[in-house]
């Protein structure tokens, strides 16, 4: 995105001694570097160490027995399962938060409704974390209102499969902040559609059916899939949440927090980091492709 | 023929409205479940008609106000927010100024760089740091080590709030008048740009304590009992406690996003794809 505010032209400012106006010099990227030092300080060598530990065997040489170690058998079903319930997650983010956003466009009375739709996004979209966890639990845990209301209907949630810490629950809960986040995500590009690119569609012998199927989806498709693969990295990365409705580690966060614990014999713990560079590698081609994507929905927007 | 197109219309209405209100009771019923719970001390079996109002009280925020550590982990999380919130802004600032100013080029890498934390999720983060630990055992060992991580996670919202905030003001032009006028970089940064990116500055101020508020992972793992920390912790042993602290909670950050919209409202507005994309903790 280009500068929203238009440089004055240098030929009519005199430029004074020492206030370097011309083209970047080497000596200008010194200004960046408290704050390259301080990321590299608290992010890069976190990060990097986590690698060096998951890279290496029991006797401190390099080696990759945890590194593979973290996607079979326990550790491969918790990647399928959190694989599994952030796409389930990320689908019904998707859906809802279009379906929402598009109602909320859409409507014209009363005008409150789209304000509101996006401030309210705004907040939920940052909710997470214990007090999250703490409103469903209340709402749909074994004691929760809900459960107990729909169990005076006779329809027992919890007679089958259910529960807070399994794909159902996960998918419901995240729900709570991945529906925000998609609204504002796709809002933008849902509003860049032009009312004349309908009209076109409609003189050109076109109906509605035609129009979504030529023209409104393939606009919207790559804020739809960017926002697919955010909502996804979004779930798939929580701890907060979950830490409290489940405490079985079979999610990959959960489980690398319970290696991390401690709990585990000299030499295992290097499957704790191992889970982490495979978790931080799936977050990284997740957000690649996000971006990417990203900047081909922009093209619409201008 | 002609009466299908407003049925059809209106039904479509019909199908727009149910579902904003069904979005709508998603959003809302469970803060009231939860909220029930906190003040209400009536076992859900007995919920009726006739005891939908019964016993509501407060005294589950006194209760947990004595509790011993309620304090230390609010005081803690205090603490740290300020922290959190000067090292952002002491960091992000000059440092925006200077890209905007004299390195332009370098807009994109920087970019690239906030929103590295994306990648590396808190859960990752924190691994990372049980590795340095044995290394910088006494700087971790100081609950306010949590400061520079916390930065590090609030960087995507707060870098792109304040550098949405530098293009909406000709900064070329302050500088350089208060550089004619006499100006050192410092009284410049400080007395003539801070004042003109107020609203950026207050946008990620409040969404820096939103973070520091929110985070329970990092603060989970390394066994500090920060405020989020303390509540989950205080569920254990009174389920409606936990809650109540969690209605303030939300209720607090709630309030700091409504400031915050009314004090930055001229300038705010949803951008493209990405505006305050949050990270889960």
């Amino acid at each position: 995105m280009a500068s929203a505010v238009s440089l004055p032209p240098n030929a009519g400012t005199p430029a004074r001694a020492g206030v370097p106006v011309r083209r970047t010099s080497g000596r200008t990227w010194i200004g960046l570097v408290p704050f390259v030092a301080f990321l590299v300080l608290f992010l890069l060598v976190p990060a990097i160490s986590v690698f060096r530990q998951a890279l290496r065997d029991p006797d401190g040489s390099f080696g990759t027995r945890a590194f593979f170690e973290a996607i079979r058998g326990q550790n491969f079903e918790a990647f399928r399962f959190s694989i599994t319930f952030s796409i389930g997650a990320a689908l019904v983010g998707v859906v809802f938060g279009t379906l929402v956003a598009y109602a909320a466009h859409s409507v014209e009375r009363p005008r409150a409704v789209k304000q509101l739709v996006t401030s309210f996004s705004g907040v939920a979209a940052n909710m997470g974390g214990v007090p999250l966890a703490f409103m469903f639990l209340s709402l749909l845990g074994r004691q929760g209102i809900l459960t107990k209301i729909l169990d005076h209907f006779g329809w027992d949630l919890y007679a089958g499969d259910f529960g807070l810490g399994e794909v159902s629950g996960l998918v419901t809960i995240y729900s709570y902040f991945n529906i925000p986040l998609m609204i504002l995500v796709i809002l933008p590009a849902i509003e860049g559609s032009k009312s004349s690119w309908r009209e076109a569609c409609s003189s050109l012998g076109g109906n509605t059916f035609t129009y979504w199927r030529r023209i409104g989806l393939p606009v919207l498709m790559p804020s739809i899939l960017g926002g697919f693969l955010l909502l996804f990295a979004n779930s798939f990365s929580a701890y907060a949440t979950a830490a409290q409705v489940t405490d079985n580690s079979k999610i990959v966060p959960l489980r690398i927090g319970f290696f991390l614990g401690g709990d585990v014999s000299i030499g295992e713990d290097a499957v704790g980091y191992a889970l982490s560079a495979w978790m931080i590698i799936v977050m990284a081609v997740a957000m690649l492709l996000y971006w990417q994507l990203r900047r081909r929905s922009e093209r619409w927007l201008q | 023929m002609t009466a299908r197109p407003v049925s059809a219309r209106s039904f479509s209405r019909l199908g727009k409205a149910g579902i904003l209100v069904l979005a709508g009771l998603f959003f809302v019923l469970p803060f009231a479940a939860m909220t029930r719970f906190a003040l209400q001390n009536v076992q859900v079996i007995d919920l009726g008609w006739s005891t939908l109002f019964d016993k509501w009280s407060l005294d589950v925020f006194t209760n947990a106000f004595g509790n011993d550590f309620f304090l230390d982990s609010l005081v803690m999380s205090t603490k740290i927010a300020i922290g959190t919130v000067l090292l952002t802004l002491l960091l992000l600032v000059p440092t925006a100024v200077w890209v905007h100013l004299k390195l332009p080029r370098a807009r994109a890498f920087v970019e690239f760089l906030t929103v590295l934390p994306y990648v590396i999720p808190a859960i990752g983060l924190v691994a990372g740091i049980i590795v340095v630990k044995p290394h910088v055992r006494w700087f971790i060992s100081s609950d306010l080590s949590l400061i520079p991580f916390y930065v590090v996670l609030a960087l995507p919202f707060t870098y792109r709030a304040i550098d949405t905030g530098l293009q909406s003001i000709d900064l070329k032009t302050l500088t350089e008048a208060a550089r004619n006028l006499g100006a050192g970089w410092f009284r410049t940064l400080f007395t003539v740009i801070a004042p003109n990116l107020r609203s950026a500055i207050i946008a990620s101020t409040f969404l820096t304590i939103a973070v520091v508020l929110g985070e329970f992972t990092i603060a989970d793992v390394l066994l500090k009992r920060t405020f989020p920390a303390f509540m989950a912790e205080y569920r254990q042993s009174d389920p409606r406690g936990g809650y109540a602290l969690a209605v303030l909670a939300l209720g607090l950050t709630t309030l700091l996003f409504i400031v915050l919209a009314q004090l930055t409202r001229p300038r705010r507005r949803i951008d493209s794809i990405g505006t305050n994309t949050p990270r889960k903790t």
